[in-house]
């Protein structure tokens, strides 16, 4: 075996591969995506405020209406406020972002209820005096009828859930009142208890929280579409090879093993080139300043970060899960004439990998269960899952160490395996082989 | 002098069907050797086994005088039946990849793909991709990519198939560069008329055997010395069915006679005279064509 055979292919792999446009095309496009999808949603929110019109016609005779309009201001200032001051822990939950500022104008019944709805009608239809909608405020409302609400546009959901919200308090309040009890007072019995979630210091990497189980997920998916989609490389170029028959002139020069091997870490590497990036993106938009500025996560939440002994333990799992699933691509690329007849053998790798996918839930909210551990030490679900558990908290030394030994001689495994299939099927054309015949490739000298 | 490639009774079957039944060659310095036969004789199977791309079932086959180790790799070098070059990778990459593949440095590497591709007319396609290419100028990219690395012993699988009659020439010229440096071709062909004029050696393999094989001076001489060449009119046909003659091609009044080892050329021309009015008859050297057809038969 020659070294400088093998850094010549993996050189060409990597080359050919990062110097095309498809390659950064997809690699930028990831982050961005994620970026918009996180991102700008809560910026245009938070940017593009509406105002709303709403007349509100109080027919209960407890001022609902005029408190609607207190509690509406109310909860608005609430939340300016909060903004103003970052990271102050929101009150129970209320307050949530608004889409429009609301401006509440209160009107007592008519002598005619009739003419006085035909006229908001009227108004609302013109758009003058810029109503946008009307509700009417029956007495009923303060037992268990609806109140009526009008509009333009009655698919707006998010106004509807806010007016409904500040409607029930107000009306809640109304009604304790009227059974001789202080509002004020049962609020102050009633208050929810928050969890405060803290991690206890050395027992998992990421910050916790919300924040940490994202961040494990998002490395989860990383790591799975990276294995996928570079382990599939392998196998599109080892057909590629096969199909021009450049397999001839590369054979007659080198063995097939270097071939194969130059070709698998110059993938390889391409793939840790992407992850790398992808990581450095979610670092960078991760820092506290950009996290701040951007205002995309609730307040409160400190962000996980990537230590050291996390990004190698992922590196190395990111190799060998490369490894596992690459070598099998490259067996399989090897023994078949086409991409057609490949893909339906390949679809066995795809079981192993979308497994973990399948459990991720449970293995998230208990990663020292039995099934975890079991998952994250069998060779072909340890590259996914142990990313996943470190991501939660760090397993036990020992179990660590253990999944490293199981899947490197797997790994091995399989590259002597593979490699026995890889060096006859390469120069077999014609005939699509059974599995059979593919094994007893293996057992050739 | 130690041939420069050896094949030893090499044998190699698929199934029921006998690809090469034996075929023992040899390869002097300094000679351009053509493996000859027609479509379907064994050659390119014969040429995969000297390659080890196929382990033959039986035989041996030397390098550089013995058998082949992974070493002797970078001495050679070989055109394959079927080309194939990366497609979308520029022709200046490529060549100096395959150069790197066999060991040769990169700062080496550049002039000597550039003076080559001057030589073949290719300059100015240096950074287009393969695919680009027309077909006659990929096949010239895959000829300096078997010569880059200026091996001992380049074996070329049907070398000259798509090239027209310019660029055969000028491969021609390089290939006879390559034999006053001393070093060996094997070529295949089926073209016996480009055999004839490039080949030192040859070795004729036909249904999977060798039927003919040494120097191809020495072959015409032990095979064609029974030769003529003769300008008639009449009943040329009638050669055919003459028992002294062994061959006869006739082409405008004019044919290429081949007698049988035993027959006296000038019997037969007292016999031709009776029915032919014959201009003139000459001993002639035969052509390898004929040879080649005459091998073919007997073996048949």
């Amino acid at each position: 075996m020659r070294l400088d055979s093998i850094f010549v292919v993996l050189k060409r792999e990597y080359l050919s591969r990062v110097k095309n446009k498809g390659f950064w095309i997809a690699t930028l496009a990831v982050p961005l995506f994620a970026a918009a999808v996180t991102i700008l949603p809560t910026l245009l929110i938070s940017k593009s405020h509406t105002s709303q019109t709403i007349v509100v016609v109080d027919a209960t005779g407890q001022g609902v209406a005029e408190a609607l309009k207190a509690q509406m201001a109310k909860t608005a200032a609430a939340k300016s406020k909060e903004a103003a001051a970052a990271p102050v822990r929101r009150p129970s939950g209320k307050g949530e972002s608004r889409l429009a500022d609301f401006t509440i104008e209160t009107q007592t019944p008519g002598a005619d209820p009739r003419v006085q709805r035909r006229d908001l009608d009227t108004r609302v239809r013109n758009g003058k005096g810029k109503v946008d909608a009307w509700m009417w405020l029956g007495p009923g409302v303060l037992k268990d009828e609806a109140a009526e609400y009008h509009a333009r546009n009655t698919t707006n959901f998010i106004t509807q859930e806010t007016l409904r919200g500040d409607l029930s308090e107000v009306v809640r309040r109304v009604r304790l009142r009227q059974a001789g009890i202080d509002p004020a007072r049962m609020e102050e019995l009633t208050k929810r208890v928050e969890l405060d979630a803290v991690q206890v210091p050395g027992t998992g990497t990421s910050g916790g929280g919300v924040a940490g189980l994202i961040f494990a997920v998002v490395l989860f998916f990383l790591l799975y579409m990276s294995i996928l989609m570079w382990g599939q490389q392998v196998m599109t170029g080892v057909l590629e090879e096969k199909g021009t028959r450049v397999i001839e002139v590369l054979i007659s020069a080198i063995t097939p093993f270097e071939l194969m091997m130059g070709k698998l870490l110059g993938i390889c590497l391409v793939g840790m080139t992407q992850l790398a990036i992808w990581l450095g993106t979610v670092l960078v938009l991760t820092a506290p300043g950009i996290v701040a500025t951007l205002a995309f996560l609730p307040a409160g939440v400190t962000m996980p970060s990537l230590t050291i002994g996390m990004t190698l333990n992922l590196a190395f799992l990111f190799i060998l899960g490369f490894f596992a699933y690459a070598t099998f691509y490259a067996a399989i690329g090897a023994s078949f004439n086409n991409l057609q007849e490949a893909q339906q053998v390949a679809s066995i790798a795809v079981v192993f990998i979308v497994a973990p996918v399948m459990v991720l839930n449970q293995i998230i909210n208990d990663p020292s269960s039995t099934m975890a551990v079991a998952m994250s030490l069998f060779p072909l679900f340890t590259p996914l899952v142990m990313p996943l558990r470190i991501a939660i908290e760090m397993p036990p030394a020992w179990q660590l160490a253990l999944a490293y030994v199981l899947t490197l001689s797997f790994v091995i495994g399989m590259i002597w395996v593979c490699a026995r299939i890889y060096r006859v099927g390469i120069l077999m054309y014609g005939k699509k082989p059974t599995l059979q015949e593919i094994w007893k490739w293996t057992r050739y000298a | 002098m130690t041939p420069i490639l050896e094949v030893r009774d090499v044998r190699k079957s698929y199934g029921d069907f006998v690809a090469v039944g034996g075929v023992s060659m040899s390869v002097p310095p300094g000679s351009i050797f053509g493996l000859l036969g027609p479509n379907g004789a064994g050659k390119t199977s014969t040429i995969r086994m000297i390659m080890n791309i196929t382990a033959p079932d039986s035989g041996e086959v030397l390098v550089f005088g013995h058998p082949r180790t992974g070493d002797d790799l970078r001495r050679i070098g070989y055109l394959p039946e079927e080309r194939g070059l990366y497609r979308k990778m520029t022709v200046m990459d490529q060549l100096l990849f395959l150069g790197e593949i066999r060991g040769l440095k990169r700062a080496q590497l550049v002039p000597e793909v550039e003076r080559w591709l001057a030589r073949v007319e290719l300059a100015p396609w240096a950074k287009k991709k393969i695919e680009e290419l027309s077909k006659g100028m990929q096949q010239k990219v895959q000829l300096i990519g078997t010569v880059l690395h200026k091996p001992d012993l380049l074996i070329l699988d049907e070398p000259f198939s798509g090239l027209d009659p310019l660029n055969q020439e000028l491969f021609r010229e390089l290939l006879q560069d390559y034999r006053t440096q001393g070093k060996s071709v094997v070529l295949s062909t089926h073209g016996m008329e480009l055999a004839e004029r490039m080949c030192d050696h040859i070795c004729l393999i036909s249904s999977g055997r060798a039927v003919l094989d040494g120097e191809l001076r020495d072959i015409k001489r032990r095979v064609g010395g029974n030769s003529f060449r003769l300008l008639a009119e009449g009943d040329l046909e009638r050669l055919k069915t003459m028992p002294e003659v062994e061959q006869a091609t006739i082409q405008n009044g004019e044919v290429k006679l081949m007698l049988r080892p035993d027959a006296d050329g000038a019997e037969a021309l007292r016999q031709m005279v009776g029915f032919l009015k014959v201009r003139e008859f000459r001993s002639e050297e035969p052509e390898l064509e004929q040879i080649f057809m005459k091998a073919v038969r007997d073996a048949a």
